[in-house]
């Protein structure tokens, strides 16, 4: 569904932090990027949304070059993208369910997303999703005063108000303890099962990817040095990724 | 032990020796720069006296009341006229400043354009500008609120500027992400976000502008600034005084009312 052909980047006046490289992720599956810090793993996904612009390469999603887009092309494309973050980047001083419905800003006109102008159902959603979160007593609660765990959450209820295809997620358990660890990683492996929805994910722990990913991208100084099924992921190939 | 006892008197000493030093400089300063303009350094002595002059004269003392409805409401105008410049001002700011900002990611040469023009405006002084003014807008209060508009313009621009950059790329890379348009990532994320920091500036301006909006007066002829100018012209030297005290009185006001209104925004926030 996802398949990144060659994708080659220099950020200006540094060497190359990508270079030609290419994965795909199927349907319904979550696909863990690990390699060491520094390798490009960031550069990866911010690039298949085009939050920065590459050098060279391709992205298919469903067959449609999310590089040969326009403005109005890519809004729509990234709103079936959704996006989570190690520190969760919500805006702090609006409530959860604010927050949540920021994720159908690109299926809505310009104006009636700058006014706040949601629907009905929409609001609706908002709080179903809060719910499956476990969050719906937060719902109305500024999210500064919510914990890393339960911000990730209302991360997780954001992204899926955009009704994704796929998941971006740039290291989204980095700032959270074991158990929202558990909790968060648990959420995600179940969209996959139960939704279809797809995961790309950015991972530090080894261990993490091995256990919940379906399949493993290993990336050292912009180069893919392993892509293969996560049970395939022996330890030579681990010393590898991270030489 | 010993050893690092001795470094440690040896980096305070040092320390103290710097300081010394320092002061020692500045009191040479203060001699060179007194003796050169030929300073009778005990013209100290003077201020006392001039002190007691000042207040014996504009005291405002005796018939003094007829004068009062006439400041009150000059001292008003005046007021408006600080308000009127800096709201309208922050208007036009936040505008530029949203466009202006790094981390807005539109054109950069807009942004850098944008900021060398704040710098321009604001580093005009007032003075200078109600005297340019003044040429081409004749004495009025019109001529005054440009003064303060555009020096608040300058001011403000580069104060929403620095504002929004602080706030960095993270949260609006990630409304960028799903979608949302600039214009939307301003009100759904910059604008709630900054909004207190954001008013925090446009009061501290109205402050800074009422005080400025007397001197503005003073050149412009008009408000408050012109009822001084006349009273001391025609040597009515207890209704200058009033003036002042009225001043006074109504820059601390505004400092507690807006000591208050912070207050409220902050707490409104915390909501
Ligand atoms: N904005 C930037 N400007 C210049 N160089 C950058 C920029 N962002 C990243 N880089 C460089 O690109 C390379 C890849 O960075 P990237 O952030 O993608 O790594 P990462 O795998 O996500 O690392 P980490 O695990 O530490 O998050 C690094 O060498 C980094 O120094
Ligand atoms: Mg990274």
């Amino acid at each position: 569904m996802l398949t990144v052909k060659n994708l080659t980047k220099t950020y200006n006046g540094s060497k190359r932090s990508l270079e030609m490289v290419t994965f795909t992720v199927r349907p319904g599956e979550m696909t863990a990027i690990i390699g060491p810090s520094g390798a490009g793993k960031t550069t990866i996904l911010r690039s298949i949304n085009q939050l920065i612009p590459d050098d060279s390469g391709e992205i298919f999603l469903d067959d449609q070059d999310i590089r040969q887009l326009n403005k109005q092309g890519l809004r729509r494309v990234r709103h079936r993208i959704g996006m989570i973050f190690q520190n969760y980047n919500l805006v702090d001083q609006l409530t959860a369910i604010e927050n949540v419905l920021h994720g159908r800003l690109g299926a809505k006109s310009a104006l009636a997303g700058m006014l706040s102008l949601y629907s009905r159902e929409e609001k609706q959603e908002a709080l179903d999703l809060l719910g499956e979160m476990g969050l719906a007593d937060f719902a109305y609660k500024r999210c500064s005063d919510l914990s890393g765990g339960q911000k990730q959450r209302v991360g997780i209820a954001r992204a899926l108000m955009q009704h994704p295809k796929i998941i971006l997620c740039d290291e989204p358990i980095a700032s959270l303890d074991p158990k929202s660890t558990t909790l968060v990683m648990d959420i995600l492996k179940k969209l996959t099962t139960t939704q279809d929805i797809s995961i790309l994910i950015n991972l530090h722990q080894v261990d993490i990817a091995k256990t919940y990913a379906d399949h493993i991208v290993g990336i050292n100084q912009g180069l893919v040095v392993f892509d293969n099924d996560a049970a395939a992921l022996s330890d030579e190939a681990i010393q590898e990724i991270y030489a | 032990m010993l050893q690092k006892q001795t470094t440690s008197t040896r980096f305070f000493r040092t320390k103290l020796t710097k300081a010394l030093a320092l002061v020692a400089g500045i009191i040479v300063l203060y001699i060179v720069a007194a003796l050169t303009l030929g300073y009778d350094l005990t013209s100290f002595g003077a201020i006392s006296q001039g002190f007691a002059w000042l207040f014996h004269y504009f005291m405002p003392t005796g018939n003094v009341l007829q004068f009062l409805g006439a400041i009150v409401t000059q001292i008003f105008r005046t007021f408006l006229i600080a308000v009127c410049a800096t709201t309208v001002a922050s208007v036009f700011a936040i505008v530029l400043a949203l466009v202006g900002a790094k981390n807005a990611g539109l054109i950069p040469v807009i942004g850098i354009f944008i900021k060398g023009l704040a710098s321009f405006l604001r580093n005009i002084p007032l003075a200078a500008w109600a005297l340019i003014l003044v040429f081409s807008f004749k004495q009025n209060e019109l001529t005054g609120f440009l003064a303060l508009f555009f020096m608040s313009l300058g001011f403000l621009t580069r104060a929403f500027i620095e504002t929004i950059e602080d706030y960095g790329t993270d949260t609006i890379k990630a409304l960028e992400a799903t979608g949302a348009t600039y214009p939307q990532i301003v009100c759904q994320a910059i604008l709630p976000a900054l909004a207190v920091p954001l008013c925090e500036w446009v009061l501290y301006m109205i402050e800074n502008n009422i005080r400025d909006a007397v001197l503005v007066g003073l050149i412009t002829g008009s408000g408050i600034g012109f009822l001084f100018d006349l009273y001391f012209k025609s040597l009515r030297y207890n209704a200058a005084g009033l003036v002042v005290l009225g001043v006074v009185v109504l820059v601390i006001a505004w400092e507690i009312l807006s000591i208050q209104l912070k207050k409220r925004i902050e707490h409104h926030a915390k909501d």
